[in-house]
């Protein structure tokens, strides 16, 4: 994970903060994010490895339509990050 | 909950909300659909309770009457189900819903209106499906919908109008934008003022993005074509070159951007699958963005009781949307004698009127977006097309060679399109690819059939289906 500027917009009222679990790793995020926008703010970009030659995929459409965002959520395999808001203790393994 | 409604609407964008005020204002039982968790569709992408964007000057007049629509809307006895995918339209118009948290159920409508809006075209280059490499899309999502920007300093490439919507976007929310590669020249933007009245909203908009990125001194290129996407990880460098008056790469120009945000976008292709499915005819023309649905002046589709409205019958933006939204909705109140034909007449003809404007508009937003067939030919064969089953152009070329040069075809003997975005994002570059090489218009080799499921459901979510319902149809 690199070490990356801080990519939430100053000017944005957000709601409660809240805390979701990255591969066990606590990480912050805001009530109203995407999954993917809070992996992306916490520094993740990369989200899977293909099955076929193991490329490294992350944000792509970021509306649903690329399947490319796949992550587990909360035990639930193959969930589009961009397509599903964050929960308070959300536990997302990406990059498995 | 009830199951049966006068009119269900499938994607709540400008379209679907266009109707689904004006049929819920003449009392009539809507229910509108959304794949997404909230409604707006792509130009809104309004989240209503938490994370807002403070309004700063919202030069777009459309999206401020969108906001309008869903607040009136939300007021309204409308019924909304969000998060939900409609996975096949059957006779009766019966729609199978996968809704969340992973259940099956059915409902039906006297009516449909299909809605389903556009998704982003692609020139694919080596690289592309590097983390960090994006459609403008999805940077402009994530800055409206969450507040976050796409990267630190966002590189952006392609062509057409969203790119610099886009590099605006980001400078207004104090981020930055690295440049803007814009692959077109500027003789075809010029041509922009020829596309009628439609246009002057835009040009007004335009303007002001291009002041905004002047005082941010951020570059714009003209005829630069991205080539490379470079890293191991994810995105590190871009390699982009000059092309010439036919999109073709310019040996020796190549340049190096180091990037690890890089934001592409070439246009959209209208989504059509859902009306293929329930047995809608489509057509193809390029200056409607490619394949779409085929609808009478009235929005009427080829199949009875099944209206579509808004980017699936055409690209030309979110005025057409709404005004579209707004026809189909007359004309089945029309039919269903809530409105006499003097008053329908009276409420028409204006809206045909600025359709036809929008119309004019939408040509010109996509011959901008357009790429001419021989910029395919500097593809290297070893870039991926179809993302998704990882085929390579060179899978691709050589199937082609093989006489396979049907949508159909090359995908049965490729494999293109059978992941699971299901062709969405592959498909318009296949046909442009199968049209570059058979120096055919893309119509010749067909679009690719659509059968239900039409987006990916698991086993466990069709298992819960409820026992006591007949499905005898055959896909």
């Amino acid at each position: 994970m690199a070490d990356r500027a801080d990519l939430r917009i100053a000017s944005v009222s957000r709601g409660e903060k809240i805390t979701i679990v990255v591969n066990g790793r606590a990480c912050s995020a805001f009530q109203g994010e995407t999954v993917h926008a809070a992996l992306l703010a916490a520094g993740y970009r990369v989200l899977r490895n293909t099955t076929k030659t193991g490329q490294p995929r992350g944000i792509f459409c970021g509306m649903g339509i690329c399947y490319d965002c796949l992550v587990t959520i909360d035990g639930i395999p193959n969930q589009r990050a961009c397509m599903t808001l964050v929960r308070d203790r959300m536990e997302i393994r990406i990059n498995e | 909950m009830n199951r049966r409604h006068s009119v269900i609407i499938i994607g709540s964008g400008l379209a679907g909300l266009a109707a689904a005020d004006l049929l819920c204002r003449h009392g009539l039982d809507v229910l509108i659909i959304d794949d997404n968790v909230h409604t707006g569709g792509q130009l809104l992408r309004k989240q209503p309770n938490t994370v807002s964007v403070r309004r700063r000057f919202e030069p777009d007049r459309l999206k401020h009457r969108g906001f309008q629509l869903a607040e009136r809307l939300a007021t309204r006895k409308v019924r909304f189900l969000k998060g939900t995918q409609v996975l096949g339209i059957y006779p009766d118009n019966t729609l199978l819903l996968a809704q969340p948290p992973g259940d099956v159920g059915e409902h039906q409508a006297d009516i449909l209106i299909l809605a389903t809006g556009a998704r982003e075209r692609y020139l694919p280059f080596k690289g592309w499906t590097l983390p960090g490499v994006m459609s403008t899309g999805a940077a402009q999502i994530l800055m409206k919908s969450s507040g976050i920007l796409p990267g630190a300093n966002t590189l952006i490439g392609g062509n057409g109008p969203l790119m610099f919507v886009l590099a605006a976007e980001i400078l207004a929310n104090r981020g930055a934008v690295q440049a803007v590669l814009d692959q077109s020249s500027l003789s075809t933007k010029l041509r922009f003022f020829n596309a009628g009245p439609a246009v002057w909203p835009k040009l007004f908009e335009g303007a002001i993005c291009l002041l905004r990125m002047a005082a941010a001194r951020v570059p714009v290129k003209q005829r630069v074509r991205i080539v490379e996407a470079r890293g191991s990880e994810g995105l590190e460098t871009v390699v982009a070159a000059r092309v010439d008056a036919h999109g073709r790469i310019v040996q020796g120009t190549e340049q190096i951007w180091a990037a690890d945000t890089l934001a592409v976008g070439y246009g959209f292709a209208p989504n059509i699958e859902l009306a293929q499915q329930a047995g809608c005819a489509v057509a193809h023309a390029a200056d409607k963005g490619g394949w779409y649905v085929d609808v009478s002046p009235t929005m009427a589709t080829s199949v009875t009781h099944i209206y579509a409205a808004g980017e699936t019958t055409g690209i030309a933006g979110a005025g057409k949307s709404f005004v579209e939204g707004r026809i189909a909705a007359w004309d089945i109140l029309h039919r269903q004698g809530r409105i006499d034909r003097k008053r329908y007449a009276e409420r028409i003809r204006p809206l045909m009127h600025q359709w036809r404007q929008q119309v004019r508009y939408g040509r010109f937003l996509n011959r901008l977006c357009r790429l001419a067939p021989d910029c395919y030919t500097d593809i290297p064969d070893e870039t991926m097309i179809c993302r998704c089953e990882e085929i390579t152009l060179g899978d691709i070329r050589k199937q082609l060679n093989n006489g396979f040069v049907t949508m159909n075809s090359l995908k049965k003997s490729t494999r293109c399109g059978m992941g699971y975005c299901q062709g969405r994002t592959c498909g318009p570059i296949l046909a442009d690819i199968i049209s570059a090489v058979t120096k055919q218009l893309p119509a010749a080799a067909g679009c690719p059939s659509a059968r239900s499921p039409v987006k990916p459901v698991c086993l466990r979510t069709l298992a819960k289906m409820p026992s006591e319902s007949d499905h005898n149809h055959e896909d």
